[in-house]
């Protein structure tokens, strides 16, 4: 399954957007350097629309109690719910337990389109 | 319109379930509260900007602070504060049959630590607010009446003045810094009984590190399930069940996987150090079993298997009930919170056993439980 979801343009950096692919429900996501990224739009928690949530950064660990590195803006994408976090540029894994991630989907640019395919 | 999300959870399943919500919070804005309140309390706040202080050393980090980010009204107002969104997002979206709104928690004028005669002034108007704008609004909701309960005789007045109201079903205290068991507090308990009113204890901002505050939000909210626990103790051992037997106290938000732990540990001290307490004259857990409900959120994420367990340790399936705490932000969905169980099972869990708590919700039809 392959399918235009919208223009480039439609997403700015940072931003994220709901679409469709099919039936199914994602959500594309744009990091500030300018790469898209399509999720399921479904929390693997509990199902809430991650597209309501937070295209944010987050603090990396660290080794040190007391201390914040916070960095990777508009690479984290925070459940509205629970705000988990996944990391949207290492396939959608969820910081607090890598092992378990949010089912991805292959992005093309053709031209001004966003194609995303199963 | 923000409804996306309840849509995606009804699409989950082949029909809607039948659930009675033990914790919905409602949420009243200051400026709601003014025609409710007669004056000096209405000049304090509308001239004066008073507000009810505030212990948290922290804020939720979460995506939206206490709230769900989805649940904002479309007319940009905070989560609760909407009831036609209210409706669309979760009451008909869901199907619920029955929902109890258990307040914000701010104002929450047994909180205060001061100034109790304006907290007895605002849980009154609080619930006029309540009654003219809720629950004579939907048929589906049903309301906590709210005291001032640092003050006692007013409110055994206030709950004298409201608990007849056919849709006020319990009386709210909140869990915090003071221990309702005391006897001091139990012509409460006396007027909650005489008015077939249940009692609902949520808690609010408990110091639950030694009466301090832990470093990290993370610390407090873990520690939750403890503040409950304490409450717990001290209402068994101060026999408060054992003077008001028909009462019963719903233990909101605090989760239920706790309670096999304390059951046990209370039997326990119980068979060594009975003769402190002579006026209680059941096993704590049995009291434990015939007074008290539960509610499951924030659930834990639990298989079939270990929820079981939990059920079996805690012998009985009559003492817990679903919650969703809409609209905040560790909101738990009818859908996925909790694991696939059997029908019956899900049935007592989701509306039964709440339907038998509460004495005035309305029985089903044809008197089929």
């Amino acid at each position: 399954m392959k399918q235009v979801v919208c223009k480039k343009e439609d997403i700015m950096p940072g931003e994220m957007m709901q679409s469709n692919l099919g039936r199914i429900e994602i959500v594309v996501c744009r990091t500030l350097d300018g790469e898209f990224y399509a999720y399921t739009n479904k929390c693997i928690h509990q199902g809430a629309s991650l597209s309501k949530g937070k295209l944010c950064g987050t603090s990396t660990q660290t080794d040190t109690v007391g201390e914040y590195n916070y960095c990777h803006e508009g690479e984290i994408l925070r459940c509205p719910w629970h705000g988990r976090e996944f990391d949207i540029k290492n396939d959608g894994k969820m910081l607090a337990d890598p092992k378990v991630k949010l089912p991805s989907f292959q992005v093309d640019i053709e031209g001004d389109d966003v194609v995303v395919s199963k | 319109m923000s409804t996306t999300q309840t849509q995606t959870e009804t699409k989950k399943s082949k029909q809607k379930l039948a659930i009675i919500d033990t914790d919905i919070h409602e949420r009243v804005l200051y400026k709601d509260l003014l025609p409710y309140l007669d004056n000096p309390w209405r000049h304090y706040i509308e001239n004066c900007g008073w507000i009810q202080e505030k212990h948290l050393p922290y804020v939720q980090p979460t995506v939206a602070g206490v709230d769900r980010a989805d649940a904002v009204p479309p007319n940009g107002g905070l989560p609760g504060t909407d009831l036609k969104f209210m409706q669309e997002q979760l009451l008909d979206d869901i199907g619920h049959e029955f929902g109890i709104l258990t307040g914000a928690l701010d104002p929450s004028p047994s909180s205060m630590h001061g100034w109790p005669e304006m907290a007895t002034a605002l849980a009154s108007a609080y619930n006029d607010w309540q009654i003219e704008n809720w629950l004579e609004k939907d048929e589906r909701l049903y309301g906590s009446i709210q005291i001032a309960a640092q003050e006692v005789e007013s409110a055994v007045k206030e709950i004298e003045r409201v608990g007849n109201h056919p849709k006020m079903v319990q009386v709210l205290l909140p869990i915090d810094d003071i221990m309702w068991g005391d006897p001091q507090y139990h012509p409460i308990f006396e007027a909650a009984e005489r008015h077939n009113l249940m009692i609902g204890m949520h808690h609010n901002e408990p110091p639950s590190y030694y009466g301090k505050w832990p470093r990290y939000f993370i610390e407090w909210h873990t520690l939750i399930p403890t503040a409950h626990i304490m409450m717990i103790t001290n209402l068994v051992f101060n026999g408060v069940f054992e003077k008001y037997p028909n009462l019963k106290c719903m233990m909101i938000e605090g989760g239920f996987t706790h309670v096999p732990h304390i059951m046990r540990k209370m039997d326990q001290q119980y068979k060594d150090l009975r003769h402190e307490v002579p006026w209680l004259k059941r096993k704590p857990s049995q009291v434990i079993k015939e007074n008290f409900c539960f509610t499951t959120q924030p659930v834990e994420e639990l298989s079939k298997k270990e929820f079981m367990q939990l059920l079996d340790q805690l012998g009985s399936e009559d003492i817990i009930s679903f919650s969703t705490d809409y609209p905040h932000w560790d909101y738990d969905s009818p859908y996925r919170a909790l694991p696939n169980l059997d029908k019956e099972l899900s049935k007592k869990i989701f509306s039964e056993n709440a339907r038998n708590f509460y004495p005035k919700l309305p029985k089903k039809e044809g008197g089929e439980q």
